[in-house]
């Protein structure tokens, strides 16, 4: 089986806008929620969420910017500062074997509401020219797959929260099975628009806002956890075989060694321990490692009172009595839900966390649940040098469960 | 103003293209016009005269070869919208 290998990572974020900003944001346990700005700010109930400050004018040229969705402008800044972290140059590069696997759960969620706004909230007959461009789910892919040339697969997934992690794990297939052999992965999400943010109201799954830190909301496996806080931004990673990475004098970051996927097919969206269970234990034997390897889980860890139980559950009926060893944190916590970008922004977290030897924190985890009892990391980052070992939870709405296991 | 001096003004401001360039017999490909470029000047165009353009992609590609096409064919749309023959 050919061994993929990680070799560059970029991410726009709550945190920051690149890996070094993102990641000393968490190490510090700094939070990136706060209130956000709305279309009509009186009349949302959720005001909080993870917005990345970011000006895609200062990117992109104008034309440009016309046909880009803020999801767009997302995965295409995030791919750059992976693809210059790879030391990759596509002229170099067999791009017939190059490819993109993104997901996302929305798409160009902003031009989508931006276009109803036009049509139902003004009156107006027309939308803007490149609506449909901006608007579907493959943009995200396409440019980057246009701006790099790249003429091999070019794909997305959307399978709601896990949708990035379902991404970055079928591209490494996609490698394995000899289809590729350097493929840009990640996902993209934007949808902290008007209409997104009403519909996540109407679930009623949203964190309600800490009355004395709004940036405190997101308090995954807390005992007063009340709920996820959305975020955006992008995670992009570069995978490539390490034929591909050594003919070439690359140098790995780390190897994606598992991938596991199953379904619950219980529920649309309570989650299920035994589908959980099952995805990290495949993540595990298709990494041909024992449960005892795993140094670190960063948690699906919403902060919803139905994942943070049945996830706790689910990583001790994999681990048992090791499961209590093991530091896990959300990290969520600061930069809360990134939805179809969550399961990418985690593995670069994970991968980060391997290669600086530090776990970041949970934090907000200041009153303990009795059914959320494993090691959390609560509120302060910890020093881990010998940590190698990896494992990133996604699980969604609709019952796909992600997970992929990184060593350093 | 004439529509050949109010689609200069338009296509240099929003679309940065420089005025000079801007002659009868220039080629709209010459002027790097693709087709999704022109709908956009389109939907300019509709917005700043008032006047909605009926052709689909294909006809706009066969019709509008050259920057003087374009101005010829918004004048007709005016044209008729005004009544005119």
């Amino acid at each position: 089986m050919t061994r993929v290998a990680v070799s560059g990572a970029g991410v726009i974020s709550p945190l920051g806008n690149d890996c070094a900003s993102f990641f000393a944001a968490l190490a510090e346990g700094r939070s990136g929620i706060g209130r956000i700005g709305s279309r009509f700010p009186e009349r949302m109930g959720c005001r909080i969420g993870g917005a990345v400050a970011f000006d895609g004018s200062k990117i992109f040229p104008a034309a440009k910017l016309r046909m880009l969705d803020r999801v767009s402008q997302f995965a295409l800044a995030a791919c750059a500062e992976a693809v210059r972290d790879a030391g990759l140059d596509f002229k170099q590069v067999d791009v017939s074997r190059a490819g993109v696997s993104l997901g996302t759960g929305t798409g160009g969620a902003e031009s989508t509401d931006e276009g109803y706004f036009t049509l139902y909230g003004q009156g107006s007959d027309r939308v803007k020219p490149f609506s449909v461009l901006m608007a579907m789910s493959n943009a995200a892919a396409s440019w980057i797959g246009l701006d790099y040339g790249l003429t091999g697969p070019n794909l997305t997934y959307t399978t709601a929260c896990s949708s990035s992690a379902v991404a970055i794990g079928e591209a490494a297939r996609r490698i394995a099975a000899g289809d590729a052999d350097v493929m840009i992965a990640g996902g993209a999400e934007a949808s902290l628009n008007f209409g997104t943010l009403k519909a996540w109201e109407a679930l009623k799954t949203l964190a309600t806002e800490d009355p004395a830190d709004p940036s405190a909301s997101c308090k995954p496996f807390a005992k007063d956890r009340s709920g996820l806080v959305l975020g955006e931004g992008a995670a992009i990673v570069v995978l490539e075989s390490f034929e591909h990475l050594e003919k070439r004098g690359g140098r790995a970051r780390g190897e994606l060694t598992g991938y596991g996927l199953t379904s619950d097919a219980t529920h649309i969206t309570r989650p299920s321990v035994e589908g959980q269970a099952a995805a990290m234990r495949r993540a595990l034997e298709s990494a041909r490692i024992a449960p005892g390897e795993v140094d670190y889980i960063n948690a699906h860890g919403t902060g919803t009172v139905a994942n943070d139980g049945v996830e706790t559950a689910a990583i001790k009926a994999v681990f048992g009595e090791r499961a209590y060893s093991i530091p896990v944190s959300s990290t969520k916590s600061m930069h809360g839900h990134l939805l179809g970008a969550a399961g990418a922004l985690e593995f670069v977290a994970t991968l980060l966390a391997l290669e600086k030897g530090f776990i970041p924190p949970t934090r907000h985890l200041r009153i303990r649940d009795p059914e959320c009892d494993l090691d959390y990391v609560p509120e302060r980052g910890r020093a881990a040098a010998n940590a190698r070992v990896g494992m990133s939870n996604s699980f969604a709405f609709g019952g796909t469960n992600a997970v992929l296991v990184v060593r350093t | 103003m004439t529509t050949f001096e109010r689609l200069q003004g338009l296509l240099g401001k929003d679309f940065d293209i420089a005025p000079e360039k801007l002659q009868r017999d220039a080629r709209l490909e010459d002027l790097e016009i693709d087709s999704l470029r022109m709908i956009e000047i389109i939907f300019s165009v509709e917005e700043a005269f008032g006047i909605t353009v009926p052709a689909e992609q294909a006809e706009l590609k066969s019709r509008l070869v050259t920057f003087g096409d374009l101005v010829d064919y918004i004048d007709s749309l005016v044209a008729r919208k005004s009544g005119a023959p």
